[in-house]
Parts: structure tokens; sequence; C-alpha cells
């Protein structure tokens, strides 16, 4: 049996249909082709039908050559149910712009807590989130994910060891812990300076206190440099002693340097796409290229959206495609050692404070092996090698 | 000739199993129950009241009655009516 499932969607109208010869209407529509339905006696010499809007021109005709005459009834259809709609566009327009203010508000950033900090921290904390885009009233999906933000904003902060951020809903939680600096000490308490590694004694600039070595005297660790003890002998004054005292350290470090390395830089090509995660479906609807990079790093980022308290089924996905270039690098014997030293140097670098100075450098050993160079370097050192000690005063002397 | 014609698809539906409806243009009428009734292969609507539908066939009509008929779906072959079906027959006359 034919049924047409258009019947909803078409506007129809019911109408009724008077004259003697309705039979023969009836007839003509199934001739002309016009689909009639629901046809049903009303009278003596009436009936009502539905017909499509789309044939009233045709039934009129057929009207006239069989004398009958129609009255509308009713006006069906979706055109017809639409147009009484739009007639209450008014509520239908609140209706909807309700659901999209919900919507808009249920992905919005509402409240930023920021727990663990002092105020200098928090304000420092929250203006680094600003600066990142976190700002109340931003939109959640639009601003990088919960991890990316811990990490950006770990690195943004210096006088903080870790930020913790989670998002609830629609409020950021930040975490701090606090580095604790310690306040530098008064130096009021007497001291002597010991050595705080062997050395030998290069120069050295004594402030307060009564030095005990020369220049060029070699020293163990521990051993006294300057004395908090002052004055002359049966006079003695108890000082906190202070100077700078430099000493010529050594240091060795040993460096692999493999003469080939694969590194992966990228090119600066890059393609964005934007979906839309429908019920694990994903529907592109920007950036329709995909990578066709020989080599590529793909880093994506899914942001569900919510509704009031629920989480959508519904994510946004920003997908980043970029393009990486394999590049070797090899090098020679001679190159890798001279890559050897300054890497070597560095990590020497990295162990002295910034005022200590590196007198020499020599290599102890190196050797060619699977295609590594391998390293060992001695770095005479002059740093300063005072450190406090504070000298005990018993009591009831 | 006509009736020569009509011999043969006889004789041919009888002896070679073919649908009957088919060969001689004969109405198919499905039921269901009381409530719907389904013919198809009828040539137009002769009558057409609350109680009675009356259809022409390629010979003779075919008398509907019952009580409250609305016919629900008609096209040039088929016609659906519903209602409470209470006999179907057969008028020879032309």
């Amino acid at each position: 049996m034919k049924k047409d499932w258009l019947e909803p969607i078409n506007s129809y109208v019911k109408i009724e249909l008077r004259g003697d010869d309705l039979e023969g209407l009836i007839n003509g529509c199934l001739a002309g082709g016009i689909a009639i339905w629901n046809i049903e006696r009303t009278g003596e010499s009436s009936v009502s039908a539905c017909l499509y809007t789309r044939n009233i021109k045709e039934v009129r005709l057929l009207l006239k050559e069989t004398k009958c005459k129609f009255r509308l009834l009713e006006k069906n259809g979706l055109p017809f149910w639409a147009a009484r709609m739009w007639k209450r566009n008014g509520l239908l327009l609140g209706l909807a712009g309700f659901f999209v203010v919900l919507f808009l508000l249920s992905n919005m950033v509402w409240n930023i807590n920021v727990t663990g900090a002092n105020p200098k921290t928090e304000y420092q904390l929250l203006k680094a989130a600003k600066e990142l885009g976190i700002k109340k009233g931003k939109f959640i999906f639009l601003l990088p994910n919960v991890r990316q933000l811990q990490q950006r904003l770990t690195n943004a902060m210096d006088n903080v060891t870790w930020i913790g951020v989670s998002l609830n809903g629609t409020t950021y939680n930040f975490q701090v812990v606090e580095k604790e600096i310690p306040k530098r000490k008064e130096a009021s308490s007497p001291k002597h300076l010991v050595a705080k590694k062997d050395a030998v004694i290069y120069d050295m600039f004594v402030e307060k206190g009564q030095p005990v070595v020369s220049p060029h005297q070699f020293v163990y660790k521990g051993s006294l440099l300057v004395s908090g003890y002052i004055g002359k002998e049966g006079k003695t004054k108890l000082v906190p002693a202070k100077g700078v005292v430099w000493g010529e350290t050594w240091y060795t470090t040993s460096v692999t340097i493999p003469l080939k390395t694969d590194f992966q830089t990228f090119t600066g090509n890059m393609i964005t796409q934007h979906k839309i995660n429908l019920f694990g479906l994903k529907i592109p609807i920007w950036g329709w290229k995909d990578g066709e990079y020989k080599a590529q790093e793909v880093s994506e980022n899914e942001t569900p959206l919510r509704f009031w308290k629920w989480t959508l089924p519904v994510s946004y996905i920003k997908k980043e495609i970029r393009e990486t270039d394999g590049v070797q690098r090899v090098y020679s014997e001679s190159e890798a050692i001279r890559a050897g030293k300054s890497m070597a140097k560095k990590e020497v670098r990295k162990l002295l404070s910034h005022d200590a100075k590196i007198k020499g450098e020599k290599i102890l050993r190196q050797s060619v092996s699977n295609g590594k160079v391998n390293l060992s370097m001695h770095y005479q050192v002059i740093e300063n090698i005072a450190s406090e000690q504070p000298i005990l005063i018993q009591q009831g002397d | 000739m006509a009736k020569w014609r009509q011999q043969v698809t006889k004789w041919l539906v009888e002896k070679l199993d073919l649908p009957a409806d088919a060969m001689m243009d004969l109405p198919r009428i499905t039921m269901i129950g009381q409530l719907h009734i389904y013919i198809e292969n009828h040539r137009g609507v002769m009558a057409f009241s609350r109680e009675e539908l009356k259809l022409r066939l390629k010979q003779g009509h075919l008398v509907i009655k019952g009580q409250d008929f609305v016919i629900k779906t008609i096209l040039p072959e088929e016609i659906l009516l519903e209602g409470t079906i209470e006999g179907v027959y057969y008028d020879k006359s032309t």
C-alpha cells in the first residue's frame, strides 16, 4: 500500500465538498492523479476530504466540471503549522534565546578560586592567568585545557613550586604551593669562616676576623680560614667573621657525545582543525585539510560542552597538526670533542655559583666507541670557598 | 472475441498456475477483521456513503456494507476503507 510519508510535511487542507456528483469528483481526482484521502460522508450531499494545497487549482477545475462547491475546514501540515507558530514568534524566540543563553552561561568561567597563596602571590597568579585568558566571563571551550594551563602557569610564576589547576564546573580552582625562601640570618652571632671543599687559596679579602691562611696554601674541607677571634692574646674578642676567600678547586666531568643524532624540528607549517564530537562521532566544522605532511606531530585538545549542570555528549575539539622535519646531525670527531667540551663546561657551570670563574680546562681522557665520543674533562675553578661556622659559646665560661 | 480471450486466460490461469488477479483483472481484497478493507484493481467509485461503498470493477460491481465508512486512501487502482465492515457483495449487473 502506498502511503505518502510526506503528508505531515506538505501542507494540506481539509475541505467540505458539496454537490450531487461527488463520486464523479472522486473518480476525477483519481484519473487526474490528485491525492485525496480521509473521505468521509458528512451529509446527504456533502463529504469531507483531505487534499494537498498544491492540488487545489486542479480540484477547482474538477469542481466546475462536476458542479460541486467546496468549503475550507482545516489547514494542516508543517507550513501552516509554522505560519501559526510564527504568529507567536516572540514566545518561540524567547524559548530559543533562553536555551542559547543557558548554554553559553554554562560554558563560561564564573569564578576563580585561589587557595594556598598569600595575597601577593594570589595577585600575581591572577594576573598571569589573565594573560592566558582566564577571566570571568570567558568561554571555557576557547581556553587551553587544564593540563596546559597548569604547565604554563607554573612556568610563568617563579616564586611558586607548583600550581594545581582544576576546573570544577564553571569554576577554576588554583591550588598553589609557594616556595619558601628562607630569610638571610643577620650575621650577628660570632662565627668562623671554614673551607667548603679542598682547595688552594688563591686570593682572599677579609672584612672582619683574623685570617689564618695565606694564598697558595692548600686547605682541606672544613679547615679554618678566617677566625672569629680578634685582638691580642689575652684580650680576644669574638666577632662574626666576614669575607671572601677565593680558592682554586677542581672538577671533573665526563660527557658522551654521539656522532650521529636525529633531531625533530618543526618547520612552522601547521593545520588547525576544529571539530565537534557528537556522541563519539567527530564532525569537522573548520579545517578540511588533513595532515599531508611526511612527518607530523598531532596535538588534540578536547573541551566538553556543558549545559546547566550536565556535561553534554558533545565536545569541541581543536586539533593541531604540525609538520616536523627530521634532521640528522653528523659530527666529525674533532667537532664532537668541541661540542663535548662546551657541554661539559655548561655542566660545570651549573654546579658553580655565578661569581666563580673557570681558570683552565684539560682533557683527561677521550675515546671513541660505538659511534660515540666519551670525554673526561678536568676544570680548575676559582670560587668562594668560605662558609660560615658559628662559634658555640659555652655557658659559664 | 472478448469471450474467447477470457476463456483463454481462464485456461492459462488454471493450467499454468498463474495469479488470477493479475491475469484476469480481478479485484484483490484484503480485510483486517472488520476494521479495514483494502481493494486493489478497482475501476472507480460509484457510490459512497457512511454505510455503503460501491466500486466499479472490470466486470460488475463490488458493494461493501457496514458503518462509519471513511476512505482512508484512494489511488487509481487501490482503495483503503475504514469503518465497521459487515459484508462484501458482488453485483454482476453492469
